[in-house]
């Protein structure tokens, strides 16, 4: 008896803990996120430009790894850590060995090299961002090598630094090398296969499988039982998930009201109705857009712009608390420069906050204005604003139609430069001329194709002073951001030319960054330096709210809220 | 009856034959319209392709020379005419599949949604419009004037939107989106379509109640209703049999003509809020993302139908008033 009884303690006892050891929980339910911004435009993601068409393949089809709230790597595909050499240019990669395609054949590292080889740097496919694998080597732009080492090991090189490439590896995605092979050098029959329009060979690569795609309708993928990330916990834990396609916000957030979807993003001003509603929980959580006030620094934008400190004058009239409070409604951070308060690489210490006290000052500004003699000093002691011949001081301000919040920012900047004098002529045009006629540019007189920045001497169609737009940094690689600050950066529209900017871009791509401490301190410098010069007014960096039904558990609120997606679960 | 046949035969080949030529004229100003814009099909990445550091005009040409819109306009218009004229429509790169596909896809939802108003909007239009003018001045036609004023201000898309907040989002009795997975021919399908049409529906319906009115007060005054009524027929007879037919033929033509803009356009909005996937919804994000394989086909097969709506309207007027003819 006696033994009977501990064997059943030791029945009892290995069960509990085995059963602690899996968090398994049962699946159910139907997950629906609904959106309003549009549909993606394939499943082929080779083929995307646009993030929607990457999300939707994603519910399929992991990265090799990606990260949590606070970037720490989250491996997915990747069996260990991407590994750099001592001398940052050779990234070995060690793949899962228990990855699989949906006909049952192993995912090799021949799939991803040939991804990358005869895929990605192919001259056929046109992939839409194959400069993210290239770098210049003696003034010619070449690709990087990927070679195969075993069957779950490659390596990629690089001839020249870029501590930051690390970023770009982990994000990598197979496409079955034997399926692609079939269409190679023939993108008409790629772009239409079936294979990759309807996900049919992503195995247990990703969380969900596909089930259908209605187009501007809504994307279905059902729970994936193979997924190598559920072998322990049964993951994912909803039968369905449903990515549910609205044509206005306002119908897609009463679909949440009434419990017909289960998340979907609150605009600002509707967050404190949804925060009174006791089924949903709303999340604020940060972001990596901006919206910034561009100074046109070209020959077509008031002079007055060259100087740094008009610059400075201008970026101190304009309050950033006012424009969170009254445009945001409250879900915004003031901005400093273009790197993000969650940014591994974000430093206070140091940034000139200008537009916040005691560098929001009207007065101050005037005076300013006054020593680069652009306002004169009345009788009565008060500071008038002018422009070079004596008359006052008139801007135009673009922004694009159909942004709610960038018109209504375009009125408050408006408002408060006409506090100190200046009038302000508001533009909304449509994108595509915004794009055209007041962004591209060109060298007058010559036969330069426009671009978005043609150097010293272009100007573009239309003449602008100030332009209200908005950005996106990524966190964890804000040196991509050399783009619109750097002297040959593609698309440094309004023409900021400063060599000292460009050369804390490249440091930072060089061998001194690989160690991160030193990268950090060169941002910060970056950061001091840009906020000092105020190229751009940077504004507000935008916080998000996300709606969801309260019986959704699992969630972990954050910057890279969705990265865990599959242990959310229904209550 | 022969001779009327062969003149309406004869009448209907040329009508037909002057489609085929307007449609492909329509097909061409609408291809080159849409090619020679300024925008171009990567535009709309620009946001997100800056976002991520890279360089645009690579990006540009990238996206164009995948579907072979780095070509000269007349060369991607001889291939997308020799294309069609093997029955191929073409790949619509904006959703990743073929035309034809697409448009077998969402054809039926917008095509039940656009049925279901107008008859919904003719039937009821009509009935109220009839009572009306039979009752002329009576409280009933004051209501009902009082009303159609109200329905033809209303614009639908904010009408559809208190429709939804108010039967779905308060009181639960619909979902607050059209959805696909309910089959078509089923009850489920037509409750859900309830708040569509009667967004869609009420602007049409109150100007059918109006026109309807009008019409039938204006045959009421003539002197056939006199006589008819002198004949000592039955009320219903005079009002059913000869001045309704007679009110018929206006009321065709309006009919028709609001039939021929909903497929244009008019039915889109309510998509929209529904969340309807029909041919507007399509088409419209197919202007925007600047594919034209799409919008050129939903263009001529708009522009064909209104050409077939209008061939039948002129042929009913035949059969309504016996005197027209158009030899």
């Amino acid at each position: 008896m006696g033994k009977l009884r501990i064997l059943i303690f030791l029945l009892i006892g290995v069960t509990l803990i085995t059963s602690s050891c899996r968090i398994a929980r049962e699946a159910g339910g139907t997950y629906i996120s609904g959106t309003s911004a549009g549909d993606a435009e394939t499943l082929n993601w080779i083929l995307a430009a646009d993030s929607a068409s990457f999300s939707y393949a994603g519910h399929a089809l992991d990265s090799l790894a990606t990260y949590d709230n606070e970037w720490r790597v989250q491996l997915r595909c990747a069996a260990k850590d991407v590994e750099v050499s001592e001398d940052g240019l050779v990234y070995t990669v060690t793949i899962r060995d228990d990855l699989k395609w949906s006909d049952g054949s192993k995912v090799t590292a021949e799939d991803y090299v040939y991804t990358l080889k005869d895929l990605m740097f192919s001259d056929w496919l046109n992939y839409t961002y194959q400069s993210d694998w290239q770098e210049e080597v003696d003034g010619e732009t070449v690709f990087v090598t990927p070679e195969v080492v075993n069957e779950v090991t490659f390596t990629i090189t690089r001839q020249t630094l870029d501590p930051e490439f690390i970023y770009t590896v982990r994000g990598l995605t197979p496409y079955p090398k034997h399926i692609a092979v079939k269409y190679e050098g023939d993108v008409k029959a790629f772009t239409q296969a079936p294979e990759f329009n309807n996900l049919t060979y992503t195995g247990n690569l990703g969380p969900y499988k596909f089930v259908e795609w209605i187009r501007n309708d809504k994307f279905v993928v059902e729970r994936n039982p193979e997924y190598y990330l559920g072998k322990d916990t049964e993951a994912p834990y909803f039968e369905q998930y449903i990515i549910k396609i609205f044509g206005t916000p306002a119908t897609c957030h009463g679909a949440l009201e009434a419990r017909d979807i289960t998340y979907t993003g609150i605009d600002p001003d509707k967050v404190g109705k949804f925060k009174q509603i006791e089924w949903i929980n709303v999340y604020t959580v940060p972001t990596t857009g901006y919206v910034l006030l561009a100074y046109n620094l070209r020959d077509n934008g008031w002079e007055g712009f060259k100087q740094k400190e008009v610059r400075q004058a201008l970026s101190m009239a304009i309050s950033k608390e006012l424009m969170i409070e009254q445009v945001l409604y409250g879900f915004g951070e003031p901005a400093f420069s273009f790197i993000p308060k969650p940014s591994p690489w974000y430093v206070d210490k140091g940034l000139a906050k200008y537009g916040v006290k005691p560098l929001l000052d009207k007065e101050k500004a005037k005076e300013l204005l006054l020593e680069a003699s652009y306002a004169t000093r009345k009788a009565d002691g008060s500071i008038e604003v002018i422009n070079k011949g004596g008359k006052p001081l008139k801007l135009t301000l673009v922004t694009n139609t159909g942004n709610e919040i960038r018109e209504n920012v375009g009125y408050l900047v408006k408002q408060e430069l006409s506090a100190i004098g200046i009038e302000v002529e508001l533009k909304l045009v449509p994108w595509a001329t915004e794009l055209r006629k007041y962004l591209m540019n060109k060298v007058p007189g010559t036969d330069q194709e426009p671009r978005y920045n043609n150097g010293v001497g272009a100007v573009s169609e239309e003449p602008w002073d100030l332009m209200i737009m908005g950005f996106s940094t990524n966190p964890l690689s804000p040196s991509g951001s050399d783009v619109f600050y750097a002297t040959k950066g593609g698309l440094n529209f309004w023409g900021y030319f400063n060599t000292q900017t460009d050369e804390l871009f490249q440091r930072i791509k060089s061998k001194e960054a690989l160690d991160e401490k030193a990268r950090k301190e060169l941002y910060a410098e970056l950061s001091r330096l840009i906020s000092e010069e105020q190229p751009v007014n940077f504004l507000a960096f935008q916080l998000a709210n996300a709606g969801f039904q309260k019986n959704v558990k699992g969630i972990e609120p954050g910057i890279n809220m969705g990265y865990n997606y599959h242990m959310w679960y229904f209550e | 009856m022969p001779m009327k046949k062969s003149w309406l035969r004869d009448y209907i080949i040329k009508r037909l034959f002057y489609a085929v030529i307007i449609a492909f004229g329509i097909l061409t100003i609408t291809f080159v319209l849409v090619r020679v814009g300024p925008s171009s099909p990567a535009d709309k990445y620009l946001a997100n392709v800056a976002a991520r550091g890279q360089d645009v005009s690579q990006v540009v040409a990238a996206i164009e020379a995948r579907h072979g819109l780095d070509k000269p306009i007349y060369e991607q218009y001889i291939n997308y005419v020799g294309n069609l004229a093997r029955g191929d429509w073409g790949w619509s790169f904006s959703t990743s599949m073929p035309v034809t596909e697409l448009i077998k896809t969402h054809w039926i939802y917008s095509f039940q949604l656009i049925v279901l108003s107008s008859v919904f909007a003719a039937l009821l239009g009509i009935l109220i419009g009839i009572y009306s003018a039979v009752r002329q001045y009576s409280k009933t036609d004051y209501i009902a004037t009082f009303l159609s004023f109200i329905g033809i201000s209303i614009p639908n898309f904010w009408l559809g939107v208190m429709l939804i907040l108010l039967f779905s989002v308060q009181l639960g009795l619909f979902k607050t989106y059209y959805d696909t997975s309910i089959p078509l021919f089923s009850l489920a399908n037509l409750k859900q379509l309830i708040l569509p049409v009667i967004t869609l529906g009420t602007g049409m319906l109150a100007g059918y109640t109006r026109y309807t009115r009008s019409a039938m007060l204006d045959n009421l005054r003539k002197e056939f209703v006199r006589t008819a009524r002198a004949k000592g027929l039955p009320e219903r007879t005079v009002i059913g049999k000869h001045v309704f037919r007679n009110a018929l033929l206006p009321l065709i033509t309006i009919i028709m003509f609001d039939l021929g803009s909903i497929v244009f356009g008019g039915a889109y909005l309510t998509e929209i809020i529904f969340g309807i996937p029909g041919l507007g919804r399509i088409s419209f994000n197919a202007i925007f993302a600047d594919d034209y394989a799409v919008v050129v086909t939903v263009t001529l097969i708009s522009a064909f139908l209104i050409l077939m709506i209008n061939l039948i309207t002129d042929i009913t007027y035949t059969y309504l008033d016996p005197r027209i003819r158009y030899d």
